[in-house]
């Protein structure tokens, strides 16, 4: 059975948040996308114990809280270390990558320069996680 | 008493006085010769003593001489200039003069002299009389009596507070360097990071004009849509390839030992390579000690270069390696376009592609050559326009 | 030779056998120094030869036994004028065996022109020592009695046989075994 997301995207990039949204309805999928501009705004999103996403989409690029800062503040959260967090970044920075499935990433995704990539790319990955068990609080 | 008596007692005598003249003649030519002698070894100590003096006085580095309990009993001038102190009319002890957190070290090293009678090489801060430190490097020994007792201690003190000074500047260098070699390569990362963003943001805009407006533009317009969005790989092509190069400099590189031959196979065996063109190597590819990335980007540029550029109908691709001495030199021939003389040393310039085309930023070749580079190695060329073109590269073995 | 040797040799003989003999003995060699001996002095080892001679023929007791009951005497000579030499040993089988690396060692620095037989040690333990006594002199029993005074010295005795390599006696082996 193919599961209803609830998708969290932390991402400051107006037009990143268009492409994710309008993906998802050219792709008819009835997924739920919650958006955050930034790791503080995601924070005080993420602290509604009962209404948490099935999984974070994460830009690692971002001003004040970034990426990698945010992740680690996530896996030292005893509850929410269990929501998978999915990299969707430009950077492919070894060094990035390293630190990232080293704190604990169910992803890395990097993206793509055109949008028909972008949009098989978010297709392959959201039918997986779709297809997936997962915990619910 | 008989007369043989008498004469046997007078013979005993006789013989008696001449023993006794005999003996005071050699005694008196032994006391000449002892004068003699010792005059003599008088002038070997007075001219030795002028020997020792003359080094004494001569040699560049600072000599001292102190007792068993520190005490300075003896400066020359060098010593006399580089302390300050003026041991004639101001006693010194050693003790002084170490540097405070050198302590310990001066400890363990006078314990040395004491047990070995000697120490070496002994490097350490010491205050001068106007409490300026100064880096010494200092040899000592201990002077003995003729019965083996210590009776002082002698060092040889030199100077190497100018040296000391340029190592720790040059460490101080290294790590900046280091460091901001660390931060460019955080910054290339950051710009193009920033750099992609709108390409792909521009790109995605587009897509969505054409596709809301797929039945009003004419075919002009979509013409011109799409060599917007090859322009924009272009242009995000450009970006990648600077940040590799950027990456190629820095010294993060690891140094391990990589079988090339087993390199080479994979890399041509996930490469696209057209049916019409071979790619064989004539002899097995070494092991050599270097960065595995690198290396890979090193043959991935060169064989897809060729790969690229040949014209022929039937393509061949030949790799082949050879011993010489510390290096290895690889070649890489191709039966393709080939390259004019007038371009062989511009081609391994950044941005100077020959062929302007979609997949070409000219950074490839720049990159290649920095990677040859950092393996202590050369790269060079033979061509024939429309013939083919080798390439030639030593890596350090 | 050493003058001293020659004094304390004519020295011993006037005691024993009286200065007649010693005027004999004189008289009856040809000597180059026509007798005139001093303790400083040095003077050709035919002249002992000779003195040695004419004492044996006119007292009908061997060379050899003369030379030990000589070197006997003599010791005491060493006992008197060098007690610091003898003061560095505390066992008569070390301070024999080190004849050769030390005693005449220190005895050249004194007499550089003094010629010395050589004393190899083959064996040595703590109480039997092997040497082999090499010199033209064939001077081995003066080398013996000395030994003997060596042992008495440490108020120590010890068995010393004399075996001959050569016949002429310049090469003689020492078997010493302490008591």
């Amino acid at each position: 059975m193919v599961t209803k997301l609830k998708i969290l995207l932390i991402e400051d990039d107006m037009i990143e948040i268009m492409k994710l949204n309008r993906t998802i309805s050219k792709l008819e999928l009835n997924h739920e996308i919650i958006e955050a501009n930034n790791g503080e705004e995601a924070l005080q999103i993420l602290e509604k114990k009962d209404s948490l996403p099935d999984i974070i989409l994460l830009d690692l690029n971002m001003p004040k809280i970034n990426g990698i800062e945010f992740l680690n503040i996530l896996k030292n959260n005893d509850v929410l270390k269990y929501i998978p967090t999915v990299i969707l970044t430009t950077s492919n920075n070894q060094k990035d990558l390293l630190e990232c499935y080293k704190i604990g990433v169910a992803g890395y995704v990097i993206k793509p320069l055109k949008y028909e990539d972008y949009v098989s790319k978010i297709d392959k990955l959201l039918a997986y996680w779709s297809i997936n068990e997962l915990i619910k609080v | 008493m008989s007369q043989d008596q008498v004469e046997i007692l007078q013979r005993a005598l006789k013989r008696e006085k001449a023993a006794r003249k005999a003996a005071e003649k050699i005694l008196e030519e032994k006391s000449r010769e002892l004068y003699f002698t010792s005059q003599k070894l008088e002038q070997l100590l007075d001219e030795k003593s002028s020997q020792l003096q003359g080094v004494f006085e001569n040699i560049i580095d600072a000599y001292v001489v102190m007792d068993l309990q520190g005490n300075i009993i003896k400066f020359n001038e060098a010593a006399t200039k580089l302390f300050g102190f003026d041991i004639e009319r101001e006693s010194v002890n050693v003790i002084n003069l170490i540097y405070k957190e050198d302590y310990e070290y001066a400890i363990t090293s006078f314990m040395q002299l004491q047990s070995n009678g000697y120490f070496k090489d002994y490097e350490a801060r010491v205050y001068t009389k106007s409490k300026e430190v100064k880096w010494v490097h200092i040899n000592a020994s201990v002077i003995f009596d003729k019965d083996k007792n210590p009776v002082a201690a002698q060092g040889i003190v030199r100077d190497i507070t100018e040296f000391k000074n340029l190592e720790i500047q040059k460490e101080k260098l290294l790590s900046k360097l280091e460091k901001s070699n660390d931060e460019l390569q955080e910054y290339a990362h950051i710009v193009s990071h920033d750099l992609k963003s709108p390409l792909r943001s521009i790109h995605a805009l587009v897509s969505w004009l054409k596709e809301d407006n797929i039945n009003s533009l004419d075919k002009a317009s979509l013409k011109n849509i799409e060599l917007i969005e090859l322009t924009l790989e272009k242009m995000e092509q450009l970006i990648t390839d600077v940040l590799n190069y950027s990456s190629v400099g820095s010294d993060t590189s690891l140094r391990e030992e990589i079988d090339l031959n087993g390199l080479v196979s994979q890399l041509v065996s996930i490469l696209y390579v057209p049916e019409n063109i071979e790619i064989k190597s004539l002899n097995i590819l070494p092991n050599i000690t270097g960065d595995k990335t690198k290396l890979q980007q090193l043959f991935q540029n060169l064989i897809s270069n060729a790969i690229k550029f040949i014209d022929k109908e039937k393509g061949t691709i030949i790799i082949d390696v050879e011993d010489v001495n510390s290096h290895y030199k690889f070649s890489i021939k191709d039966n393709g376009i080939g390259i004019e003389k007038q371009f062989h040393e511009k081609i391994f310039k950044i941005f100077h592609s020959l062929k302007k085309s979609k997949d070409s930023t000219g950074i490839g070749l720049s990159i290649v050559k920095k990677i040859v580079n950092l393996h202590e190695g050369e790269i060079w060329l033979d061509s024939e326009p429309n013939v083919g073109t080798t390439f030639y590269f030593t890596l350090k073995k | 030779m050493k003058g001293i040797v020659f004094t304390e040799f004519l020295e011993l003989v006037e005691d024993k056998f009286g200065l007649e003999m010693v005027d004999n003995i004189i008289s009856s060699s040809n000597l180059e120094s026509n007798g005139i001996y001093t303790a400083v002095g040095t003077y050709s080892f035919s002249e002992m030869l000779q003195l040695l001679e004419h004492l044996s023929k006119n007292t009908g007791i061997s060379i050899d036994n003369l030379l030990l009951v000589y070197a006997e005497h003599f010791f005491s000579v060493i006992e008197n004028s060098y007690p610091g030499l003898l003061a560095t040993y505390k066992d008569p089988i070390e301070m024999i065996s080190s004849i050769e690396n030390h005693i005449h060692v220190e005895v050249r620095k004194i007499y550089p022109d003094a010629e010395l037989p050589t004393f190899e040690v083959i064996e040595k333990t703590d109480n039997n020592l092997i040497m082999v006594y090499k010199s033209s002199r064939a001077m081995h029993h003066f080398g013996l009695g000395l030994m003997n005074k060596t042992f008495e010295h440490f108020n120590s005795t010890a068995t010393i046989e004399l075996e001959k390599i050569k016949e002429d006696g310049t090469e003689v082996r020492f078997v010493i075994n302490k008591n």
